[in-house]
Parts: C-alpha cells; sequence; structure tokens
C-alpha cells in the first residue's frame, strides 16, 4: 500500500500481510523524503539552517524554527525581548490552528467526508492572510530567528486576529455539528487503533497521542519554555486511546490554543523585537538538546557546537511522527485496511518528520 | 528537581560509572562507559526518584576524532530531563540496544546503524530504511564521506 | 484515437474538407484542456498549497481540473514536492502508467533543480526533468496558488494549440 497513495500523507508504504481483509501484519516502508537535512544543516551557519528547518515540518514551520532558536539561544545564553516572545507565542498557537485545520481537513478526506475539508481550509486561510500580512510568506516562513523575530506585525494584524478569533468559536461549533454525533463517523472512530497507555510511554509517543491514551503530559506546561508559564489554558486528556478520543482532544486543543492567542494578544507588550546578534555569530562550545509542543507531539532538536565555529557540528531533528509510525504496526493488528487508515489519519502523522 | 540536585543525585548514585560534563547550559550531560549502559538503563527507570520513563531522543555525532551517542530521556512523572553521552574509537564501533526498556528507541537505533555504520548488539532488525534500497555508498553521515554527485556549497 | 486520426485524411480529399477538419481540432482540443484531470501526487510542502489550491478560495474546480488518484484516470500529473533517489523510480512508473495524452507541470523549486537542497544533500534528486518530459515549470518554494494557476492556465494554453497530428 503506497507510496503513492491518497490517504498516505505524504510518501508511506506498507507491507501488509492479510488474511481476507483483516489485516495479520503492517510493516511501514519509509525513507521516500529522506532529504539528508541534517547533512545540510552541517554546512550552513546557524542563521542559515532556519529555512532548512522549515521544510522539516511544514505544517508547523514556525514550531521548528522555534525549537532550533530556543536551541540557539540556550546554548549561546541569549534572551529575546518580551514583545518578541508575545509574537513568538501568538505565531506559534495560531499555527498550531493551522496545523489542526489540516489535519481535520484530511482526516475527514481520508474517512469519505468532503465537507469538513473545505470548511477546514476555509479557516486556514484566514490564518494565512494573518502570517502573510506579517511576513510574507503562506506556508514556510523564515520569521522567528536567533534573538527575536524578523519584523513587526502591522498595525492592522490585532483587530485582524481579533476578528478571526471572534468568529472562530462558532466554526468550530459548526465542525463539532456535523462530526460529533455523525454515526458513521462514530462506528468508523470509536475502538479503532486503540493505544495503551503504557505502550504508547514506552514507544516515546507524546503530543495529542500520548494526551488521548491518559496521560496528562504537556510540556508547555509540564516543562514550559518561552512565556507559557503566564498564560491560563487546560490540556483536554482522552481516556481510551482511541481514534475518537483523539479527534476529540484536537478539536478540544484548537479552543485552548484560541484562549492563548486571546490572552496574548491583550498583554503585549512594546518593545524592540529582536536582540542584536552578531553576523558572525559563533556560539560557544556545548551540546543541547531542546524540546517544544508541537501539534503533533514533542520536537526536540539537538544541537552540538564546536566553539569557535559559525556553523554547528551536528544538529539532529527529532519529530513526534517518528514515534508514532513506529508503534502504528502494533495497534492496526486485527483490524482491517480501512481502520488503517483511519489510525493513520488520526495519528496525524507527516512523512517529512520522518524521513527528514 | 532541578539542575543542581539532579546533578547531585545522580552523581551520588552512579559516582562511579557517571562522569559530569560541564556545559553550565540548561540541562545536565553527563558521559558513561559503554559497558554500563545497560545496567544504568535499568536502574533510572526502576528508580522512584528518577522513574525515567520516556526516551526522548537518541542522536549520533561524529566529531571527527570520535563517535558519540547522546542519549536524551526524561520523566514524565517527577520534572526530570538529562543527557549522557557514550563515547568510542571508529573502529569496530559498537553499542548494546536498549529497545528492551524503551521500545522506542528501535528506529533511532536503526537509523544511527544506517547513516554512521555504529554496530548495534541484539537490535533484531538492522536493515536500510531511510536511503534506497540499492545504495552501495557508504554511511552518508560521516564526516569522511564523499559521492560523486555530492554537491558542497560553496563558501561565499 | 485511432479512428479519429484517419478521419481527417479522408475528409481532406474533399472540397471544403479542411475547414473540417481544422474545427475538428479546435473542438477537440478546447475539450481537452477545459477538463484536465490531475493525479493527487504530492510529496512535501508543494503538496500543502496544491491542496490550498483546491480548497474553497482559490478552486480548481472551475477549470475543470478534479483530482483523481489513479494515474489510469487522470490526464496531468502535478509533481509537488521534492523528488528523492528512493521515489524516482515510481515517478517513472506513475508517469508510465497514465494514458497519451499526458502532461506533467514541474511545481516547486525542488522538482525544478533540488531547490533548497541542492547543495549538501546525498539523497534529493535534482530536477525530475531527466526523468520525465516537462511542460511547465512553476517556481517558488512553495509557490503561492495564484502562480499555480497561471501555470495551469498556461498549459491549457499549450494543450489548445495541439494538432491531431501531434498525438501519436
Amino acid at each position: 500500500m503506497g507510496p503513492h497513495h491518497p490517504s498516505t500523507h505524504g510518501v508511506c508504504r506498507f507491507l501488509l500481510t492479510m488474511d481476507g481483509e483483516v489485516v495479520v501484519k503492517a510493516v511501514p516502508y519509509i525513507g521516500y523524503l529522506h532529504r539528508a537535512l541534517e547533512k545540510i544543516c552541517e554546512n550552513r551557519t546557524y542563521p542559515q539552517c532556519l529555512p532548512i528547518l522549515d521544510r522539516f515540518e511544514y505544517c508547523t514551520s514556525m514550531s521548528c524554527e522555534y525549537a532550533f532558536c530556543l536551541a540557539t539561544e540556550k546554548l549561546a545564553g541569549i534572551q529575546a525581548p518580551e514583545r518578541a516572545e508575545y509574537l513568538r507565542v501568538i505565531m506559534l498557537e495560531l499555527n498550531r490552528i493551522a496545523s489542526h485545520l489540516i489535519w481535520f481537513g484530511t482526516t475527514s478526506l481520508d474517512l469519505g467526508a468532503i465537507t469538513p475539508f473545505l470548511y477546514g481550509f476555509r479557516e486556514r486561510e484566514d490564518i494565512l492572510d494573518l502570517f502573510e500580512m506579517t511576513c510574507g510568506q503562506r506556508l514556510t516562513y523564515n520569521y522567528i530567528r536567533i534573538g527575536g523575530v524578523s519584523r513587526d506585525v502591522p498595525p492592522e494584524f490585532i483587530p485582524k486576529a481579533k476578528e478571526f478569533l471572534d468568529k472562530f468559536p462558532a466554526k468550530i461549533e459548526d465542525y463539532v455539528k456535523l462530526l460529533n454525533e455523525n454515526p458513521i463517523w462514530m462506528i468508523r472512530n470509536q475502538n479503532v487503533g486503540i493505544l495503551p497507555r503504557e505502550m504508547a510511554l514506552s514507544y516515546g509517543d507524546s503530543g495529542p497521542v500520548l494526551r488521548a491514551s491518559g496521560i496528562k503530559f504537556d510540556i508547555r506546561k509540564d516543562d514550559p519554555y518561552s512565556i507559557y508559564d503566564r498564560f491560563d489554558f487546560n490540556i483536554p486528556t482522552g481516556k481510551v486511546g482511541d481514534c475518537y478520543d483523539r479527534y476529540l482532544l484536537r478539536i478540544e486543543e484548537m479552543r485552548q490554543s484560541s484562549r492563548i492567542v486571546r490572552q496574548a494578544l491583550e498583554q503585549l507588550p512594546s518593545g524592540e523585537i529582536k536582540t542584536k546578534v552578531s553576523a558572525n555569530f559563533k556560539p560557544p562550545k556545548g551540546e543541547v538538546y531542546s524540546r517544544i509542543e508541537n501539534s503533533r507531539g514533542e520536537m526536540g532538536i539537538y544541537i552540538q557546537s564546536p566553539g569557535d565555529s559559525k556553523k554547528p557540528l551536528r544538529v539532529k531533528m527529532r519529530g513526534g511522527s517518528y514515534n508514532h509510525l513506529q508503534v502504528m504496526p502494533e495497534i492496526v493488528k486485527g483490524g482491517k485496511i480501512a481502520d488503517l487508515v483511519a489510525v493513520m489519519a488520526s495519528m496525524d502523522i507527516i512523512m517529512p518528520e520522518v524521513d527528514r | 528537581m532541578d539542575r543542581t540536585e539532579l546533578t547531585k543525585y545522580l552523581l551520588d548514585r552512579f559516582s562511579d560509572k557517571l562522569q559530569l560534563l560541564d556545559t553550565g547550559k540548561a540541562e545536565p550531560v553527563f558521559i558513561l562507559k559503554a559497558e554500563n549502559l545497560l545496567e544504568f538503563c535499568r536502574t533510572i527507570k526502576a528508580d522512584d526518584t528518577l522513574a525515567i520513563d520516556f526516551l526522548c531522543n537518541i542522536a549520533a555525532v561524529d566529531t571527527g576524532d570520535l563517535f558519540e551517542i547522546v542519549y536524551s530521556v526524561a520523566s514524565t512523572k517527577n520534572r526530570i530531563r538529562f543527557d549522557f553521552k557514550i563515547t568510542m574509537p571508529y573502529e569496530n564501533a559498537e553499542i548494546d540496544s536498549i529497545q528492551e526498556f524503551w521500545a522506542g528507541a528501535n528506529w533511532h537505533e536503526r537509523e544511527v546503524w544506517e547513516l554512521f555504520g555504529i554496530n548495534i548488539r541484539n537490535h533484531g532488525n538492522l536493515t536500510r530504511f531511510l536511503l534506497p534500497d540499492d545504495w552501495n555508498q557508504g554511511f552518508p553521515m560521516r564526516k569522511n564521506w564523499d559521492a560523486p554527485d555530492f554537491v558542497r556549497m560553496p563558501e561565499l | 484515437m485511432g479512428l479519429i486520426k484517419e478521419v481527417p485524411i479522408y475528409l481532406e480529399k474533399f472540397p471544403g474538407g479542411g475547414i473540417l477538419t481544422t474545427s475538428l481540432d479546435y473542438v477537440l482540443s478546447q475539450s481537452r484542456a477545459s477538463s484536465i484531470w490531475y493525479l493527487l501526487f504530492g510529496t512535501a510542502c508543494c503538496a500543502i498549497e496544491l491542496m490550498a489550491t483546491g480548497a474553497s478560495r482559490y478552486d480548481f474546480d472551475r477549470l475543470g481540473m478534479i483530482f483523481r488518484a489513479s494515474p489510469r484516470q487522470s490526464d496531468l500529473i502535478i509533481a509537488a514536492g521534492t523528488i528523492t533517489k528512493k521515489m524516482a523510480p515510481r515517478l517513472r512508473l506513475l508517469y508510465d502508467q497514465m494514458a497519451e495524452p499526458r502532461y506533467v507541470i514541474a511545481m516547486g523549486g525542488c522538482t525544478i533543480k533540488g531547490g533548497p537542497f541542492y547543495y549538501d544533500s546525498y539523497s534529493v534528486e535534482k530536477g525530475i526533468d531527466h526523468i520525465i518530459p516537462v511542460d511547465v515549470y512553476i517556481p517558488g518554494c512553495p509557490p503561492r496558488p495564484e502562480s499555480l494557476l497561471e501555470g495551469c492556465l498556461t498549459l491549457q494554453k499549450k494543450v489548445k494549440k495541439q494538432k491531431l497530428a501531434d498525438c501519436s
């Protein structure tokens, strides 16, 4: 099954051993999008690595850039100014909502419902308008830089963002009305792809997948970075760990993200947007692994710096989908092919995170 | 548990096996000897104060003289995160697999083998998965690797 | 297609037959251009922009283009995203499975010459035009939906100029 298949979210290939319609064994084959990003980063200066990291996980480019900047700032001891931190949080959370909308659209498309795809992408266009107003790009932004952000938001950003946040809850209610109590949706998602707690923890799953299995762990609350400890938001948790729980969790996360953006917009201070970082930026010798809560799980960047060089010695990227895809063969055993499609969609696997 | 308490606890408990690498950065990094790896992992997983149940990342580094494998671990119950690493020379680079403690290590170790050439004992499935099936050009992430169609970015 | 190709040869023998063949050319190429069905082939970032172009704001359906999942049912392959050495034989296979007349749009910098991954990458195929013949190149990283629509309109112009005699 794959690598070119409408439901494999990129290019993933599964070798399935079947007994009629039931999957007995599934082996994923990856590497169709292995672009050697880590080797590229070894020959780029630190600011030059940022556009490469944009393409690591393009649905949430801001998070990838931010993870790298967090690691570099920890290594070099740089602190970004207040306004920059608030702008970063606003962009990160808006990016999280945009990524969940892509997930919402493609999951429904995989399971046969075409209308939510159009609804999700319609809302996403509003968010992309906000991003385009700020940094000029719709998908791979190169906005969060080492020491701050690259440009300030224009004056029309805040009213437009508030307008989006005012009408967004009503749209979420629309989606909920379409799908939550829909019998077809419930049959295809409930008790499908149940991931037990211990297995999720052992395989290194994180993010919505871990929380749906019952473990309340969110890096924004348990290991806070940036200024997340100043905001008030809930962490939804699931009970059973099936696809339906993961779906409900992500819808709730979209609501919580809009709460965070609203609070950040109200508290936004004025001031500088970037600490001055020299053109020949050479962080001191050391290594750091920093992790953030991405919309797909834990995103970690490990950087080792040799000390007197403009280029890093090693950059290792860790994406949430890597571990989710690793656990998939265990949970699709005994189900049908259509269940495999539902599980892959609900775990929100994106192939560039797996392949780099 | 913050950084100083964690460092003190780990050094007291494993004084003969661990060595602190003083980086002064956020999370502590320790150096471990390769033969103590399995015992160390077993202990930190079973210990109640640490309760390390989450393996974040396994990264292999080619420093030019040595290979280093860096393990990043965390605990979801207690707020703990630290790294430990193992260094080894280029010839006969080998390490044990830790997937009996954390099953997520499987693919990370497979990738380390495929891109760097470090052999993983007791892994069970060291086959190609990121590179094409007919790849015969060596281990690409090593510093001394080259190939005819590999274009390096020119220095400006 | 074989029958239609032979008809003009007979038609031209009649007086005024030339007008019939040119009108036939015109009608057929117009209808072919107005309803190009494309294969859903997206590997990387450009695939998201392809999906966004097919969604509500910039609509592909108004140009008559709808996505199909199978290469046997599509006329166009929009290669969106980086093609790696591992994926290249699959792309060739998909192209070979498409029925003629078939067209290719290379979307994004990666398919033109490797894009941002030209330097220092050991596994990226530097451009797809040595794998399959390309009709339209759309630069950008990723190209905006308006660029993609312009690329599709350019392809339609190219298709409209095609004559029956060109198709094999």
